[in-house]
C-alpha cells in the first residue's frame, strides 16, 4: 500500500519527533532540572532568622549538590565542577581563591591512595592471597569464608576496600564457578562468598586512614575547623594514623566474627564443603608457579608506605606520603602511568575536592552551625539532643545518607553539619565525627552504598534485593558494636 | 520504499538480563518462525566511578579477565545463544564475526558479535554500555530496525503512579518510549495462546492489523475480545468484535474463542486474559503526561496482569 506524505505532514511528523526527543531529553535529566528549579527557589527566598545571605547561598548550594549526589541525572564530576563555578560566581569569591581550596592533604591523600590501589592491583597477588586463604582454612565453607572476610578485611584497612575487593573478586568467582558452572547451583554460596568479600572490606575500611576516602576527608575536616596552631588545647584535632587505628581498629575486628555468622545465618549456602573446588584452584595457583621479583617488591614498597604513614604523617602529612608511595612504584617500573590515569577515576577526586571545598564554606558562612541548630531543636523533644540519644541519631543519619550516595560523599557533606553539632551539644567533635565516620561503612543495604558493594555487584551473582535481605542485620550489628565502643571504649581514649 | 520494505527482515530483540524470564523471552522469539532475525540484548549500565571508591571498575573486570572468568553480560548471552540453539533457530555451524564500538567515557564500549547463516539469517549477541538499562534498549532500537522487543517484567512496575512516574521500571520505560512492539514477559509460554483486545477504534484495530503476525506468533491460538462498559453499549462492542474478526478472516487466520464483556475494561481483559499466555492490547497512543492525568487501559493492564502482555504498535 502506497503512502502518500505531504510537506506538512512531514513537517508535523519532524516536530512530534523532535518534541519526543527534547521530552526524553528533559525527562532523563529531570532531576538535575528539580535541583535547579529547588536551588532557585531557595535563592529566591529571604534567608531564614539567624542565617546570612551568604550561608543561604552555600546552604543552598549543599541541597542542590546532595540532590545531584542521590539522582545522578549528569556525570558526578559535573556537580564539582559547578561547585567551583557557583562559590566564585554565587558566593564571590576569587577564582585563585576557590581553586586553591580544592587541593589539601586529605584530597592529596585520597589521589595517592587510589593510585597506590591500582599499583598493587596490578601486580596480580590476588593469586598468592587465594592460595593464602585456602592453605590456611582448609575446605570447609564457613571456614573459608571466615578467611575470606579475614584476609579482605586486614588488607582493606591498609589499602583501601575498593583495591582489596577488585582483588578478591576473582578469587571469590572462581570459587564459585569450580564449584558449579550453573549459577541456580550456587546461588547462596555465590552470595554468601561475594558477602563476606565486600562486607569484609566495608568493615575494615574504617579501620585506619588508609581504608577509604571518608576517613581521609573526616581528618582534614577535624583539622579545618577545630586545629588552631596557637591553642595547644587543639592539637588533639590533628589526628594521625596511629591515633585512628587506635581509635577505630578494634571496632573491625570485633565486628569479623559476627559477618560471616550472619551471612551463613541468612543465606544457608547449598554447599558445606568446597573440596572439589579448592582442589581445582590449588592446581590453578601451582600453575602460576613462586611468588615473582615483581610482587615481592610490591609488599615491601606498600609496607615502606604504611611505615611512612605511621611514623612520618606527623612531619610530612599522609597525603605527601601517598603521594610519594604512587611515584616510587612508578619509579620502580612496577606499573605504568597509562595504568594508573585509567584505572583511576580522576572526576571523583576533583568532586572530593570540591565538596570538602564547600563544606569549609558550610562552615565559615555558618551555614552548617544554622542546620545543626536546627537539627538539635528537631531532636530536643525525643531526648535526643546529647548522649547516647544524639549519638544514635547521628549514625542514623550517616547510615541513611551513605546507603544513597558513596560513603565518601556522605561524610563529605555531613561532616560540616556534624561536627557543629557536637559543638552545639556540648559533645565531643572527635567522637561525633568518629561515629560519622564509622557509621559511614554501614551502607550494606544498596549497591552504592560502598566501593566493595559496587565491584562486588559487577560479577552479575548478585541481586539488588540480596544487599536488603542481609544488610539490616548488618547495620544492626555494627550499629550496637559503635555504641558500645563510643560509650566504653573511645572515653578511655579521651575524647 | 515499499520494495524495501518487504524485503526489510523481521528483527526482533531481545532484552537479556539472567533471569529465567528473559530466557524464556528467547525461547519465544525462537518460536516465531524461521526467517527472522533476532538480536539478544544486555545492557551494561556505564560505571559510576564514586561508587566505586574513585577505583574503576573495570580493574576489577580485567582481573576477571585474568582469572579466565566471563563478565557476566557474556555469559548471559551466552546462554542465550543456546536457547536459540536448543529451539533450532540457529545452528553450529553459522559464519561468525565480532565486531567492537567505542563508547566515550566507557573503555569496554559496544561490544556485537553477529552469527550469519547462508541464506542471510542473522542472530546478534550484544552486549551493549549505556547510562542506564533502559536508555540502552531504546538507543538500540535507533541502531537499527525492529519489529518487536521482549523483555522481563519488573516487579519494581506495580508501585503507585506518582513513584512509576519518576522512577519507571525498566520495562515501563521501553514500553513508553519505543518505536514498536512491546511484549513484557512474565511466566512467558506460548501454549495457552493469545487473547488479541481492541476498543474498536480505527487507531487500536490498524495497529492490530499491522502486526497480525505478531499478534498471532506464528501458529499460536487466537482469541478475541471487546467490552463495553455499559449494558448500552454491548451492541457497539459486538460490532468492535466483528471487525476484528474480519481483519482475521481476511488473513485466514482462525479464531478460537470470541468474547463480549460488559464492565470495567482493564478488569474484564485481565479476567479473560488470565487464561492466555500472552494479553495483546493495542497503544493508547496516549503521552506519558496524559497517562498521569487520565489513566490508559493498555497502561493498566501492562501494569497488573499477572501474566505477559504485547502492546502492537
Amino acid at each position: 500500500m502506497a503512502e502518500v506524505t505531504t510537506n506538512s505532514g512531514r513537517t508535523v511528523r519532524v516536530i512530534a519527533i523532535t518534541m519526543k526527543s527534547i521530552g526524553f531529553y528533559v525527562w532523563q535529566r529531570r532531576w538535575f532540572f528539580i535541583a535547579m528549579g529547588v536551588g532557585a527557589i531557595m535563592m529566591a527566598l529571604p534567608p531564614p532568622d539567624g542565617l546570612s545571605q551568604k550561608g543561604m547561598t552555600v546552604l543552598t548550594m549543599s541541597v542542590v549538590a546532595t540532590i545531584l549526589f542521590v539522582t545522578e541525572p549528569v556525570p558526578l564530576p559535573t556537580v564539582a565542577l559547578l561547585i567551583v563555578v557557583g562559590q566564585v560566581i554565587l558566593l564571590g569569591l576569587d577564582s585563585t581563591s576557590v581553586a586553591t581550596s580544592l587541593m589539601n592533604d586529605s584530597v592529596l591523600f585520597i589521589m595517592g591512595s587510589l593510585m597506590l590501589a591500582v599499583a598493587v592491583v596490578k601486580q596480580k597477588l590476588d593469586k598468592r592471597l587465594a592460595f593464602f586463604i585456602v592453605r590456611m582454612t582448609g575446605t570447609k565453607t564457613s571456614r573459608i569464608c571466615i578467611g575470606i572476610s579475614a584476609v579482605s578485611g586486614i588488607l582493606a584497612s591498609f589499602i583501601g576496600e575498593h583495591t582489596v575487593a577488585a582483588m578478591m573478586l576473582p578469587v571469590g568467582l572462581t570459587l564459585i564457578t569450580l564449584t558449579s558452572d550453573d549459577p541456580r547451583q550456587v546461588r547462596r554460596l555465590a552470595a554468601v562468598i561475594l558477602f563476606s568479600i565486600s562486607y569484609g572490606c566495608s568493615i575494615a575500611g574504617i579501620g585506619t586512614p588508609s581504608g577509604g576516602a571518608r576517613n581521609a576527608i573526616m581528618i582534614g575536616y577535624w583539622r579545618e575547623f577545630f586545629y588552631d596552631p596557637a591553642n595547644p588545647d587543639t592539637y588533639k584535632f590533628l589526628i594521625d594514623y596511629v591515633t585512628w587505628m587506635a581509635y577505630a581498629y578494634p571496632m573491625f575486628l570485633l565486628q569479623l566474627p559476627f559477618v560471616t555468622l550472619i551471612l551463613l545465618h541468612t543465606f544457608r549456602p547449598e554447599h558445606r564443603d568446597l573440596s572439589r573446588a579448592v582442589v581445582k584452584l590449588r592446581a590453578q595457583i601451582q600453575e602460576e608457579g613462586g611468588m615473582t621479583t615483581r610482587g615481592w617488591a610490591t609488599i615491601v614498597l606498600f609496607f615502606l608506605v604504611l611505615l611512612g604513614w605511621i611514623f612520618g604523617s606527623d612531619a610530612l602529612g599522609l597525603g605527601t606520603i601517598a603521594v610519594l608511595g604512587a611515584a616510587a612504584f612508578l619509579v620502580a617500573g612496577l606499573v605504568n602511568w597509562e595504568d594508573m590515569n585509567s584505572g583511576v577515576n580522576w572526576g571523583v577526586v576533583l568532586l572530593y575536592a570540591a565538596v570538602i571545598s564547600l563544606g569549609v564554606q558550610m562552615k565559615e558562612t555558618g551555614a552548617a552551625k544554622w542546620v545543626a541548630e536546627g537539627f538539635i531543636a528537631m531532636l530536643s523533644p525525643f531526648g535526643a539532643d546529647q548522649g547516647i540519644g544524639l549519638w544514635v541519631a547521628v549514625s542514623a543519619l550517616t547510615t541513611a545518607v551513605t546507603n544513597t550516595m558513596s560513603n565518601g560523599a556522605a561524610v563529605a557533606v555531613l561532616g560540616p553539619l556534624v561536627l557543629n553539632l557536637a559543638d552545639i551539644a556540648g559533645e565531643s567533635p572527635l567522637l561525633i565525627g568518629f561515629i560519622t565516620a564509622v557509621s559511614s561503612a554501614f551502607a550494606y543495604l544498596t549497591v552504592v552504598g560502598t566501593p566493595a558493594c559496587t565491584i562486588v555487584y559487577a560479577s552479575g551473582y548478585l541481586k539488588t534485593s540480596d544487599f536488603l535481605v542481609v544488610g539490616w542485620r548488618m547495620v544492626l550489628m555494627s550499629t550496637a558494636i559503635l555504641l558500645v565502643a563510643a560509650s566504653v571504649y573511645w572515653p578511655l581514649l579521651g575524647t | 520504499m515499499a520494495d524495501q520494505a518487504s524485503e526489510r527482515k523481521f528483527r526482533i530483540l531481545v532484552c537479556i538480563d539472567g533471569t529465567e524470564e528473559s530466557y524464556r523471552g528467547a525461547s519465544f522469539a525462537a518460536e516465531f518462525g524461521p526467517e527472522h532475525d533476532i538480536c539478544l540484548c544486555y545492557v551494561r549500565p556505564m560505571d559510576h566511578g564514586l561508587r566505586s571508591g574513585g577505583l574503576n571498575v573495570r580493574i576489577a573486570r580485567e582481573n576477571m579477565l585474568n582469572w579466565g572468568l566471563e563478565l557476566p553480560g557474556i555469559t548471559y548471552l551466552k546462554k542465550g545463544r543456546d536457547v536459540l540453539i536448543a529451539h533450532g533457530a540457529m545452528g553450529d555451524d553459522w559464519k561468525e564475526e565480532a565486531t567492537h564500538v567505542d563508547v566515550e567515557g566507557d573503555p569496554l564500549g559496544d561490544n556485537k558479535i553477529e552469527y550469519t547463516d547462508k541464506t542471510g539469517k542473522k542472530i546478534i549477541l550484544k552486549l551493549k554500555v549505556a547510562f542506564n538499562v533502559p536508555s540502552g534498549i531504546l538507543e538500540q532500537t535507533e541502531v537499527a530496525h525492529y519489529d518487536l522487543i521482549i523483555l522481563g517484567a519488573s516487579e519494581r512496575w506495580r508501585r503507585g503512579k506518582t513513584k512509576s512516574f519518576w522512577d519507571p521500571a525498566v520495562a515501563e520505560k521501553v514500553v513508553d518510549h519505543a518505536p514498536c512492539s512491546v511484549l513484557v514477559a512474565r511466566e512467558l509460554d506460548a501454549v495457552r495462546g493469545h487473547l488479541i483486545c481492541s476498543d474498536g477504534s480505527e487507531h487500536a484495530n490498524a495497529a492490530i492489523e499491522r502486526n497480525l503476525f505478531l499478534a498471532s506468533h506464528g501458529n499460536a491460538p487466537v482469541s478475541i475480545l471487546a467490552v463495553s462498559p455499559d449494558v448500552e453499549g454491548e451492541a457497539a462492542a459486538a460490532g468492535h468484535l466483528a471487525k476484528l474478526k474480519s481483519i482475521f478472516d481476511a488473513k485466514r487466520i482462525t479464531i478460537k474463542n470470541s468474547y463480549t464483556r460488559i464492565g470495567d475494561p482493564v478488569e474484564q481483559i485481565l479476567e479473560v486474559g488470565a487464561d492466555y499466555s500472552v494479553i495483546v492490547v493495542a497503544e493508547s497512543g496516549k503521552t506519558p503526561w496524559a497517562r498521569f492525568f487520565s489513566s490508559s487501559v493498555s497502561q493498566d493492564i501492562m501494569q497488573t496482569a499477572p501474566n505477559s502482555v504485547m502492546i502492537v504498535r
